[in-house]
């Protein structure tokens, strides 16, 4: 009987394409020879993954055995495995491998690696967060950020992910991972803090994935905050450390000239809601917020709101939104701004 | 006898050089080869099926063999089994000018006879026959461990591969040993 390693490379490259993606990476553990066949195999000619999620997270604290994991998600069910730089061990299904002459970070790293050279459809979401890494004893984990920028460049090629969802513990680990999504496959694009991070958002919005995106949700404050690098996007969800009566009229206009915007919401330290009274009239007073009305085409009303709020013990916040609401939903006795009024 | 024919073939006109194509005219008569394996058996396949097979599409377009001489000179395929020779001319008939089906059903369950039909089929350059085989080579293992796919593929671990190797070496150096002491004996 032939012999299937002894098959023509050609017949080989068939039964790969054949298989799926667990089959294949079953395949590499049969023999050296089957993955050394694998590893040189060129992406295209490798099954797709077909996963709808993938996640590689740190996690905060050090008191579990474990201080990373990585998901990835089918359309039925997901598969997580576990990886401790303490113990130097991977688990998978609660069988725990130790790799004794290995680098943890490594393996996880190489094992997104292998994921993503299978995955050709394209992800709803992306994730990496990375937690607090002061809490992590070991150093080893301080160079995931940095080893995840670098194996991502390799790819050569950028991840088509609908959503990208970055958590960072440094500002600087936003654009270099950020940089390898693929623009014109980005919706939403969302970005998470440890603690109250502030950030500088000059670099971010010059990116092709920021401009891209419909959809953007931040977590940490932003510093810098323009106007115009945002009002492309149709759903905004972002904290500020400020803005402006001028920042909410100019996005008020671009509300008002374009159908394609949904639901704008900002949470912003600093507002000066007197300021926004001078340009567009008094608000009406509304379920403790104040409101301003404006009409939009047909039944559709423009419904901006300010309330204050408390966040935690001695911090105030504006919650700042804009919405698009029904007409019949607009109170009796408010004011119901014209197309083109100012 | 054969080179006597294969005299007169090249010595006659070139007019049938034309035949292959007569497949996709009904028409004109078709023209039969010959082909055998390992067992020598001889089959009959016409042209229209053989254009499944690359490789013999590509050897009969420029032959322009009469009915004779293509029965004196049937193509030997020595390093194809008879049965699974069978199989091939068996498929290459049914699907004479036929779209092929997206899947094939009727292919060997035996998993040696399957992989000695998906060496033929890709030495004989079928292009469709090969997709189903190793489409189906490839269902054998869907779901399965390592361990089970070494199992069904009977293929030895890294381990057994390599004390086989050894034992291999081994083998060839006592061969050679004993060799060279017989040459010893002999130059004595």
């Amino acid at each position: 009987m032939p012999s299937i390693i002894e098959m023509p490379e050609l017949v080989l490259e068939k039964i790969i394409e054949f298989s799926d993606f667990k089959s294949v990476l079953a395949l590499r553990e049969v023999c050296r020879d089957f993955r050394n066949f694998i590893e040189n195999l060129s992406d295209t000619k490798l099954p797709d993954s077909k996963f709808e999620a993938i996640t590689l997270c740190t996690f905060n604290k050090h008191r579990r055995k474990s201080d990373m994991f990585l998901t990835y998600e089918e359309e039925y069910g997901f598969r997580r495995q576990f990886y401790s730089v303490m113990e130097k061990s991977r688990s998978i299904n609660g069988k725990t491998t130790i790799l004794e002459n290995s680098n943890i970070v490594d393996v996880a790293v190489q094992d997104l690696e292998t994921v993503l050279k299978f995955q050709k459809s394209d992800l709803e979401c992306l994730s990496f967060h990375f937690g607090d890494f002061q809490h992590h004893n070991n150093s080893l984990i301080h160079t995931l950020p940095d080893k995840l920028t670098t194996m991502l460049g390799k790819l050569n090629r950028r991840i088509k992910t609908k959503e990208f969802s970055l958590k960072v513990n440094h500002q600087s680990q936003i654009v270099p991972i950020l940089r390898n999504a693929d623009p014109d496959t980005l919706e939403r694009l969302s970005l998470y803090s440890t603690g109250d991070m502030e950030i500088e958002i000059d670099d971010i919005v010059g990116t092709e994935q920021w401009k891209h995106a419909e959809s953007i949700h931040c977590e940490p404050y932003l510093t810098n905050l323009k106007m115009e690098d945002v009002c492309h996007f149709s759903r905004i969800s972002l904290k500020t450390n400020s803005v402006t009566a001028r920042d909410m009229d100019t996005l008020k206009k671009t509300f008002l000239s374009s159908s394609e915007l949904m639901r704008y919401e900002f949470e912003s330290r600093n507002f000066n809601e007197q300021e926004l009274s001078n340009i567009w009239g008094p608000a009406f007073g509304f379920e403790s917020a104040s409101h301003w009305y404006f009409q939009m085409k047909e039944w559709q009303v423009l419904d901006f709101v300010v309330r204050r709020e408390l966040m935690g013990r001695d911090r105030r916040c504006y919650c700042l939104n804009f919405d698009i609401i029904d007409m019949e939903d607009v109170p009796d006795g408010a004011v119901i701004h014209a197309y083109n009024e100012n | 006898m054969s080179s006597t024919e294969q005299g007169t073939s090249s010595a006659a006109p070139a007019e049938p050089t034309t035949a292959p194509e007569s497949a996709a005219a009904p028409e004109v008569p078709e023209s039969f080869y010959y082909v055998h394996g390992k067992d020598k058996v001889v089959h009959k396949v016409s042209a229209g099926a053989l254009q499944h097979s690359a490789l013999i599409h590509g050897m009969i377009s420029n032959l322009g063999y009469t009915e004779e001489q293509a029965k004196a000179n049937p193509f030997p395929f020595e390093n194809i089994d008879g049965d699974i020779l069978q199989m091939v001319v068996d498929w290459c008939n049914q699907h004479k000018g036929k779209p092929t089906p997206p899947e094939d059903t009727n292919l060997p369950k035996q998993k040696e006879k399957l992989f000695d039909l998906v060496l033929a089929v890709n030495y004989l350059e079928i292009k469709e026959l090969l997709t189903y085989c190793c489409k189906q080579v490839a269902m054998m293992v869907k779901g399965k461990s390592p361990e089970e796919i070494r199992e069904i593929w009977m293929i030895p671990t890294d381990a057994e591969d390599e004390a086989a190797e050894k034992e291999a070496k081994k083998r060839a150096g006592k061969e050679a040993a004993g060799e060279t002491a017989a040459a010893a004996g002999d130059a004595k």
